[in-house]
């Protein structure tokens, strides 16, 4: 492996971010090329996590531009300061400027609020930007933000041009609600996030959740490996799987037992016909399953418990 | 995945123009690599070529995963392309794979140049090639079987396309115009401009006499396309694709997929400018062409890969097939139920339903049914004028 793509796994790891060689690469070219990463995959497996951890282990502040429905440029960009331009206006009446100087004067940087774009290319220091969820704004403002990345530049009908001191290290996530332009597919560096094996999510438990009990967090894994081969509304994610783990050891459970999941279900199926569909169907042969591994050789690899899984979603 | 296969069993037939990479030339080989993922659909050009290049000179080239990594973070862009760009880069890499090396000369001299120079020796190289060869005629041959099933599309008359392009333009404008759903802020009116308010206040200092507002933004109507082009469809199969082709450049939010015994999505290949290019894209997409039909096992493949981010309460799904379903009955029925509860309404086409007589006894049209909002033929010009109505008038 490339030494500096080993080092950034190695940060990463050192922020507690279990990232495999895929994840670790990406994030190393899209430093080194300085290409905006565009990250897809299901919801909870971790893809917001890569750019709070990349600006922490930069050593870089993290600017966070939350998409939704109807996002547009001045919540995006920058806002004119209106109630401190309404005051300004108060405060200087009586003056002998003419409305053209006064105007000139409000809208002046001053009175600028600079939204979370506009922030990220004003900084002395080039910040990690998280773009999240790009998927939920519309394509207009999908354009509108190609246009931002592409210039790294942004125009102020009132001010004039503002280019970036810095190029700032972009990161934009997915969830695939909708399907993104070519063009700012073409634009970025690309990155598909799976749910992770058995293995790698047995070490973000270990790492994330301190003190956890090692048999219960294999018995966990296996659990997730399982859970995610079941048809449900929402497949439970990285997130889920830690919240998990810390609500069993909150209950100071050491092992998976009908009594324990079903205490628990809650914290895993975030609706609740997945949650019953779960209860009713399939708990028996979830914890079957956890049997079965139970008499297999230690450690569980992932081929271990994907025969496991393979059985039981057989059986259906 | 079926189209995730690794190149070994995909040897190519005998005479079969499959570019190998040539010896000693990175830049070469990376400009023949990427025109070749260009083929296949993928929107690669000279600046990710230049991006690839610029990537390799960063990465250890004796390191065969870091390469293929960085490869594929560079020029797949979408998981789709991810799959397609697996089979192309252990088609082309692959010959090599037992050195697990890569051709590294020439991969110090991009390393020196920057962005510019690197794209300015790409795009030397891109034109060579394309010189050299013609692109037409290299097309490699992907395996035997799918040029023994790749359908010649070439006689479709101009007239047809053109009366075709016409009502569909028809019906994507009354499709068209549906409030989006930003008009929930309704209960505040129309949006403030309040940049356009403050500007007007400052001629009458400051004093904010009329609240200008801001226009709200139309959406249209989301279109899900399903084609069935097995052979039982195959009769009405240019018939379809045309339709699709057409829909595809009208309406601006349109997924189309084929299938037969498994899903294709054609929407990217239906991008293209040129209809002629569209179709041989199209045909080389679906190896399965004129093949049985797998209804249930592929509308839940279109559930499961595509559900999330094409449906929704303003999608209408159009499904086009006689229902001749050779696989099991219940996977349709759950897929249907599934379909008809996720988007605004779906519609079913059937070719046959325009033949006298016709009732929809066969098994998949039976099952598919009740989960059907609209059902109707769609045979000839005429009858997709009708449709126009029932895209129109969506919940």
């Amino acid at each position: 492996m490339h030494p500096e793509i080993s080092r950034i796994q190695e940060l990463l790891a050192g922020q507690g971010y279990v990232a495999d060689r895929a994840i670790a690469t990406s994030v190393y070219l899209s430093i080194a090329l300085r290409k905006p990463l565009l990250i897809e995959g299901a919801a909870g497996v971790g893809k917001t996590e890569v750019a709070k951890v990349m600006a922490r282990a930069l050593g870089a502040d993290l600017i966070r531009l939350q998409c939704y429905e109807g996002l547009d440029a001045t919540t995006a960009l920058y806002e004119w300061n209106y109630q401190k331009q309404l005051l300004h206006i108060r405060l200087s009446e009586g003056g002998d400027r003419s409305v053209e100087e006064r105007e000139a004067e409000i809208f002046s940087e001053g009175f600028l609020l600079k939204r979370p774009l506009l922030d990220a290319i004003t900084r002395e220091t080039a910040p990690v930007l998280l773009v999240d969820e790009i998927d939920r704004a519309d394509s207009e403002f999908e354009a509108f933000l190609l246009e931002v990345l592409s210039d790294f530049q942004v125009s102020i009908p009132e001010i004039g041009t503002i280019t970036a001191k810095t190029t700032p290290h972009v990161v934009l996530t997915s969830n695939r609600t909708r399907e993104l332009g070519d063009a700012l597919r073409r634009r970025c560096l690309y990155l598909w996030i799976d749910y992770p094996t058995f293995e790698k999510e047995l070490e973000i438990v270990r790492r994330r959740v301190p003190h956890v009990n090692g048999h219960l967090a294999e018995q966990i894994g296996a659990f997730m490996q399982m859970v995610r081969r079941i048809r449900l509304e929402k497949i439970p994610g990285v997130a889920e799987t830690l919240d998990w783990s810390a609500a069993l050891m909150a209950l100071h459970r050491d092992h998976l037992d009908r009594e324990a999941v079903e205490e628990t279900l809650g914290v895993l199926f975030k609706h609740q016909d997945d949650a019953t569909l779960v209860r009713t169907q399939w708990l028996d042969a979830l914890l079957d399953g956890v049997a079965t591994l139970g008499r297999e050789g230690r450690p569980w690899s992932q081929e271990v418990v994907a025969r496991v899984a393979d059985r039981l979603q057989a059986r259906r | 995945m079926e189209s995730g296969g690794r190149g070994a069993g995909r040897r190519p037939a005998a005479g079969a123009a499959i570019t190998r990479p040539r010896h000693g030339d990175l830049v070469a080989n990376v400009v023949e690599f990427c025109r070749l993922l260009r083929r296949r659909g993928l929107s690669v050009g000279p600046q990710e070529a230049a991006d690839a290049l610029r990537a390799l000179a960063g990465i250890d080239l004796a390191d065969r995963r870091d390469t293929y990594l960085a490869l594929r973070a560079v020029l797949a862009s979408g998981q789709d392309a991810q799959r397609i760009f697996d089979e192309v880069f252990w088609e082309f890499w692959g010959a090599r794979r037992e050195r697990g090396r890569l051709q590294t000369p020439g991969a110090d001299s991009t390393l020196s140049m920057d962005g510019q120079q690197v794209l300015d020796r790409v795009l030397l190289e891109w034109q060579d090639e394309a010189e050299d060869a013609g692109e037409g005629e290299r097309v490699p041959a992907y395996s035997p079987v799918e040029m023994l099933t790749r359908k010649d599309f070439s006689a479709f008359s101009a007239d047809e396309l053109n009366e075709i392009a016409a009502v569909v333009a028809a019906i994507a404008r009354k499709v068209a115009t549906r409030l989006s759903r930003r008009t929930r802020q309704a209960r505040r009116g129309h949006l403030v401009d309040l940049r356009r308010t403050m500007r007007g206040s400052l001629r009458r200092g400051g004093e904010i006499l009329e609240i200008l507002r801001r226009e709200r933004k139309l959406q249209k109507t989301r279109i899900v396309l399903l084609c069935d082009v097995s052979g039982s469809m195959d009769l009405y199969s240019r018939f379809l694709i045309q339709f699709v082709y057409a829909l595809q450049h009208a309406v601006s939010r349109v997924e189309t997929f084929v299938f037969s015994t498994g899903l294709h999505r054609i929407t990217g290949a239906l991008a293209h400018e040129d209809l002629r290019a569209a179709l041989d894209e199209i045909a080389r997409r679906v190896p399965d062409w004129s093949g049985g039909t797998k209804i249930g096992r592929s509308l839940r493949r279109f559930l499961t890969d595509y559900g999330a981010q094409t449906l929704d309460g303003r999608t209408v799904v159009v499904i086009v097939s006689d229902g001749w379903d050779t696989g099991e009955g219940d996977v349709l029925e759950t897929a249907m139920a599934e379909l008809q509860r996720r988007a605004a309404k779906v519609i079913w086409l059937n070719p046959l339903l325009a033949s006298p007589g016709y009732e929809p006894i066969c098994q998949g049209m039976r099952v598919a049914l009740p989960y059907v909002d609209v059902f109707a033929p769609a045979h000839n010009v005429e009858s997709l004028r009708r449709l126009e109505r029932y895209l129109a008038r969506t919940p």
